[in-house]
């Protein structure tokens, strides 16, 4: 049995098969919230971001072209609307402490040191410019390429490393300090 | 912080789920912008009966997807479709309750429905969860094989638990049981230990773990039970009965049922002919998987004899073989084929599991043991992407002899449910490893029991007598239960015991002179007719104990069977054989995980004390461990 791929998901999609768009939904539903959720740190605002993706998703499926992955393409539409997102939102330094607020809420009372240090590590992402956050939440996050986070940041790849390797100045910085 | 540890930590933040609401309304309008846009309008029309043919032929092919969308008229439809259901063994993603043109209306609109969606985005890390689940749960099940599984549950794929990316099966705990009505208890033993190490990984973190991660038989029988093994030899085991009182109710008493497996003695065990089908897939490069993974393998590969064999396959990318069958002599080129695997690669697929068999097929010892290993975190792209297929490929193999074992690493995408079905069809066990102590404790402390299995199908069934007992209830096997009548048909599969296992059931009973019946007797029932057939009152008897089991490589199964009554009852908990009380310890706490209702006042402080007492000697701190999960419970919160 040979399973359905994206493309012929997409192409179906696109000649206007509902449930092939619903499937389409259901596969990257997850994938969506989840680097949405990475990217904000607020489930409630990570739902909405989800949906505003697929919606736009919808709208610009007919200028989707086989030549760019759809991997990138998507990845792409979920950056750019956290990133609105992030700017009709006040600022960023609510992300931050929203995302410890919300990790200590899920479980309150006990926080083991590894735990923290992940929290941590968040916080300080979310600290970070916002073109180190994208590269780094792309590249070790999504775990991808440097030269697939370019693509879907739309820069070249040494740009990636360059902003990689700032950010990870950054963030062993802001670590040493705390340790 | 190093790359890794940054990559690590990204990935094994705790993500809460969405809301089920949020995701509803997200495709509600998802789905009303398509329908509005030009895209999803342009071809919604009716179309001819030559596209029916054509529609025909395709679904049968099973070939290119269907392009574009039907709308045929119900009457049309009618007219199809008891030949599309015949001849579409998996085009159901509907309940076969629709009402029948709804379901041709739905399975018409659908594009090729014999294929399951796979997604390349997310095999980067995983499989889409949503995409598992529904090809797993809903999507592509057999509407025409429906009927046939219906009412067996161990067949279906039963609806499952998303924590974070981790999937479990979902199920209730058993039910209490009447005797006037239902008198036999039947279930499938089960070797299992993976929930155990799933819930001490989520204690040591602090959380709570998941409900339905919890297996209570799966924690009862992590623990070795010194029970007695059978002074006959021709017997593999024999079960070790007590009833005593439970300690978290008064009212009730448990019935207590061990059985230990005869230890083979190292030299003269079976040859080995054992394949590791390992993922190296890109989720897998965790500290806690490959790395963990291969030391484990490095570990079981020394404990092996001269004549036992080792083949490596590896999947992700693609499938390759990394070692050919090579003697275990040959201790370096194991190890350093095992050295050199890379965690990498991202698409799924390849021939895994298939050329992982057709390795163990073409080294196979009608003698020895022939076992498949696969080690993974979850990430099932094995080549056979519906879990049914996978699920019916492996019980196949079973059938020629060779064994599936599953090891599952690392957490955030580990799929339980799929793992569980995998093994228990594939007569194997499921063990799940988080630290390297574990992967001492399953492959080598128990490599021999894991890997030698002194009886197969071994089945449970527990008869109980109406005159003094009332009610009763099974702890735990919720997963495993058979029907009566699978009892005695040999062709129905059961769990196994390896060499030196011990294996643990327990029930609670309510006798039927206690205040604490849960059920209320009938007001219409007729005593009398008790008595006219025959049932003697047979004073003293709580119920009957039978076992069936087959001895490794024959076809029927052997029956033991054993009353259980006043004879092996225990007045007070106290008086109790320790290792019973620890068993019980232990199910107290699985239960109290689970906020089973049959727990009352009992606390986490009361399993601490009875597992305190009742440890034993304990050679390797598993019970001191588990002492300490207890502690970690109480101040752990829910997830």
């Amino acid at each position: 049995m040979e399973p359905i791929d994206d493309m012929e998901l997409i192409d179906l999609a696109k000649s206007g098969n509902s449930r092939a768009m619903e499937d389409l939904f259901e596969t990257y539903y997850m994938t969506v919230y989840r680097l949405a959720y990475k990217w904000c740190g607020i489930k409630e605002d990570a739902e909405d971001i989800a949906q505003e993706v697929f919606i736009k998703l919808v709208k610009k499926l007919n200028t989707f072209s086989q030549k760019s992955s759809f991997k990138t393409w998507l990845y792409r539409i979920v950056i750019n609307t956290a990133k609105d997102f992030a700017r009709q939102r006040a600022t960023k330094w609510a992300y931050e402490s929203a995302f410890i607020h919300q990790q200590r809420s899920t479980n309150p009372g006990h926080i083991e040191k590894d735990r923290l240090i992940t929290i941590r590590l968040f916080a300080d992402i979310h600290k970070l410019p916002e073109k180190q956050k994208e590269a780094i939440l792309l590249v070790f996050g999504e775990g991808l390429s440097h030269k697939e986070a370019a693509q879907i940041i739309g820069c070249a790849e040494t740009t990636v490393s360059w902003r990689i390797h700032q950010a990870r100045k950054k963030l062993k910085k802001s670590h040493e300090l705390e340790i | 912080m190093n790359k890794d540890e940054i990559k690590h930590r990204l990935e094994s933040v705790e993500i809460p789920e969405p809301g089920q609401d949020a995701k509803e309304r997200a495709l509600k309008l998802t789905m009303a912008e398509f329908n509005r846009l030009p895209t999803g309008t342009d071809q919604k029309n009716i179309k001819g009966i030559s596209m029916v043919g054509r529609l025909i032929g395709k679904l049968l092919k099973g070939g290119p997807a269907m392009r574009k969308p039907l709308y045929i008229s119900a009457g049309l439809a009618m007219g199809f479709m008891a030949l599309i259901i015949v001849i579409i063994p998996r085009a159901g993603r509907f309940g076969s309750n629709l009402p029948a043109d709804m379901k041709v209306e739905s399975l018409l609109r659908s594009y090729s429905p014999a294929k399951a969606p796979q997604s390349k985005l997310t095999n980067h890390s995983a499989p889409s969860p949503v995409a598992a689940m529904r090809a797993g749960k809903q999507s592509y099940k057999d509407i025409a094989a429906a009927p046939m599984i219906k009412g067996s549950k161990r067949d279906g794929f039963q609806d499952q638990t998303y924590v974070g990316r981790d999937r479990f099966e979902n199920f209730k705990p058993n039910p209490v049981q009447l005797v006037s009505e239902a008198p036999v208890s039947t279930f499938s033993i089960d070797v299992d230990t993976a929930s155990y190490a799933f819930v001490r990984k989520a204690l040591n973190r602090g959380v709570l773990p998941p409900k339905h991660s919890v297996r209570i038989e799966e924690l009862i029988n992590y623990f070795d039970y010194a029970y007695p093994i059978p002074g006959d030899r021709n017997l593999p085991f024999k079960p070790t009965i007590s009833v005593f009182p439970t300690p978290w109710n008064p009212d009730t008493k448990i019935i207590h049922i061990g059985i230990k497996g005869l230890e083979i003695v190292p030299e003269k065990r079976p040859k080995a002919n054992l394949v590791f089908l390992i993922d190296v897939s890109g989720s897998m490069q965790n500290q806690d998987k490959l790395p963990l993974l291969k030391n484990a393998f490095r570990m079981l590969v020394e404990t092996l004899g001269s004549e036992d064999t080792v083949s490596i396959v590896v999947y992700a990318g693609a499938a390759g073989t990394v070692l050919e069958p090579t003697k275990a002599t040959e201790k370096g080129k194991i190890l350093s084929a095992l050295d050199a695997l890379r965690a990498g690669g991202s698409t799924a697929g390849g021939e895994g599991i298939r050329r992982a068999y057709d390795l163990a097929v073409a080294n196979y010892d009608p003698d020895g043991v022939n076992r498949v290993i696969l080690a993974t975190d979850g990430d099932f792209n094995v080549g056979i992407r519906n879990p049914e297929e996978l699920k019916g490929y492996v019980e196949r193999k079973r059938k020629t002899g060779i064994y599936l074992s599953v090891l599952g690493f690392g957490q955030g995408n580990y799929n339980d449910a799929l793992m569980q079905k995998l093994a228990q069809n594939g007569n194997g066990n499921a063990a799940y490893i988080d630290t390297l102590n574990e992967a001492r404790k399953v492959l080598v402390d128990e490599a021999v029991s894991t890997l030698f299995p002194i009886a197969n199908d071994v089945k449970i069934q527990v008869e109980f007598n109406p005159a003094e007992v009332a009610e009763y209830r099974l702890i735990g096997y919720e997963t495993r239960q058979l029907r009566r009548e699978d009892f005695n048909n040999d062709r129905v599969d059961a769990g196994d015991v390896g060499s030196g296992h011990s294996v643990t059931a327990l029930y609670e009973i309510t006798l039927v002179d206690s205040k604490g019946k849960l059920i209320d007797e009938l007001r219409y029932s007729d005593d009398e007719t008790a008595d006219k057939s025959g049932t003697a009152k047979r004073s003293g008897e709580y119920a009957f104990l039978k076992i069936r089991y087959k001895i490794p490589g024959t076809q029927a199964s052997n029956l033991i069977t054993e009353p259980i009554g006043t004879a092996v009852e225990y007045s007070s908990f106290s008086k109790v054989p320790s290792e019973a009380r620890f068993g019980s310890a232990v199910a107290a706490f699985g239960q109290l995980l689970r906020e089973d209702p049959f727990i009352k006042t009992f606390e986490y402080d009361d399993v601490i004390a009875i597992a305190n007492e009742s440890k034993g000697k304990d050679e390797f701190g598993y019970r001191a461990e588990f002492v300490n999960l207890v502690r970690l419970a109480k101040t752990a919160r829910s997830m």
